[in-house]
């Protein structure tokens, strides 16, 4: 079994050029990676691609890790995530119309954030199960499958500045529920 | 948005920023906020953790073999340099990424030119991205001295290209401003032998004369593993 510590550890050897190190965060890591690339994408392929560019940044951004302050699997899957949306804006360019895409992953942040137990990871389920069925679907869909305000505006027949307002109650909504012990 | 009302504003900027759906100006106002404000930074820490917890009921899939394969070749080509070697020279890592490509490529072509067994040591070929600088390096263990030859390129200018020698986790060490005939040898201190195994060689370009401060000031134009003969 592999800890959120074991994952840390091994990010900070592969801060030091140690390869032994990213070979095993390889073998931990890359069945949970390939899975979120594969429900992103749809597409064996470039879920393929997608997560080798993945691990190449990881590899080359071990160093700076320890300051962008997720827990390690946090950062480890956002990395993932944020190059499958590029991947999947990119491919459906025309449907998009917000050009964000490409500084999505271009930030460091560096909050103290220590790894969530998993009894926690899973209250986002909870509270998303609070909100309306459409507002849950709308979150979800722009985490898993990078839709814009526009596509949503789209989706839901909705004029885009209405969309981006019940989307916003929604989120503080969300957060409340999240932040409520 | 000012920094008073950051604490209200940064709830659902921080969880819109973190799904990519905020427009780039607003994008980039919100990661100039996080750059000055630990608040912004927490929030968008907060929704990166909670967002991620989406993924758990995905299932897991191990990727096929030919991938870690693909990973591997690029990231542990012969002598790559880590990023880090380029952030040394205050390098954006997007730039030592392609760099880092382009010697994974390098190490090919130098593979299929060494097999000549030369009396040098070691060989490497210092050239840039796009082609447009490079030279041949050969190290005699019998002289110390490092032979260049120049294929293509020329300092600008104004201007001269230096030399230098990475190696490990040390600070660049500069071998002297190369000579801008086409063949130079470049005799090297007993110390700066024994650094040569795994290191890389490097080009920056200068002001006249060389770095004024010992470390590289201009940009890396060229960069090549040493290879062991």
């Amino acid at each position: 079994m592999t800890t959120p510590q074991d994952v840390e550890n091994m990010i900070g050897r592969m801060a030091l050029g140690d390869r032994q190190a990213f070979s095993d965060l390889y073998s931990a890591t890359s069945a949970k990676l390939f899975g979120v690339a594969l429900r992103v994408l749809s597409n064996r392929a470039e879920a393929e691609d997608a997560i080798q560019e993945a691990y190449l940044k990881i590899w080359r951004n071990a160093d700076r890790y320890q300051v962008n302050g997720l827990s390690p699997m946090t950062w480890l899957i956002t990395i993932t995530r944020n190059l499958c949306i590029d991947k999947l804006r990119a491919r459906k360019v025309q449907g998009g119309g917000m050009d964000e895409a490409a500084e999505i992953e271009s930030s460091a942040p560096g909050p103290e954030a220590l790894a969530m137990a998993s009894s926690d990871r899973a209250r986002i389920v909870d509270c998303m199960g609070q909100l309306d069925d459409q507002k849950s679907d709308a979150v979800r869909r722009a985490y898993l499958e990078g839709e814009t305000y526009k596509e949503l505006a789209e989706r839901y027949d909705q004029p885009l500045n209405t969309i981006r307002t019940w989307l916003r109650r929604s989120l503080i909504k969300l957060k409340d529920c999240l932040s409520h012990d | 948005m000012t920094d008073e009302t950051a604490t209200s504003e940064t709830a659902p900027l921080a969880a819109e920023y973190t799904l990519g759906l905020l427009p780039e100006d607003e994008a980039r106002a919100f990661e100039a906020l996080m750059s000055r404000d630990p608040d912004a930074r927490a929030e968008y820490a907060f929704w990166a953790e909670n967002y991620a917890a989406l993924t758990n009921d995905i299932p897991h899939e191990a990727p096929p073999a030919h991938v870690w394969t693909g990973i591997s070749d690029v990231a542990f080509g012969p002598a790559a340099p880590r990023a880090s070697w380029f952030s040394r020279f205050g390098l954006p890592s997007a730039l030592g990424g392609g760099l880092l490509a382009a010697l994974a490529v390098l190490w090919l072509v130098d593979l299929s030119g060494m097999m000549g067994g030369e009396t040098s040591t070691y060989t490497a070929q210092i050239a840039a991205e796009d082609s447009s600088l490079i030279i041949q390096a050969s190290f005699d263990d019998s002289t110390d001295t490092l032979s260049l030859t120049r294929d293509a390129g020329a300092a600008a200018d104004g201007r001269d290209l230096e030399l230098w020698l990475i190696s490990g986790g040390n600070a660049p060490v500069s071998l002297g401003v190369i000579p801008e005939t086409q063949t130079a040898d470049i005799q090297l201190d007993a110390d700066v032998v024994a650094a040569l195994q795994d290191g890389v060689l490097a080009i920056s370009d200068e002001p006249e004369g060389g770095s004024p401060t010992g470390a590289p000031t201009g940009a890396v134009l060229a960069v090549g593993p040493l290879i062991a003969l």
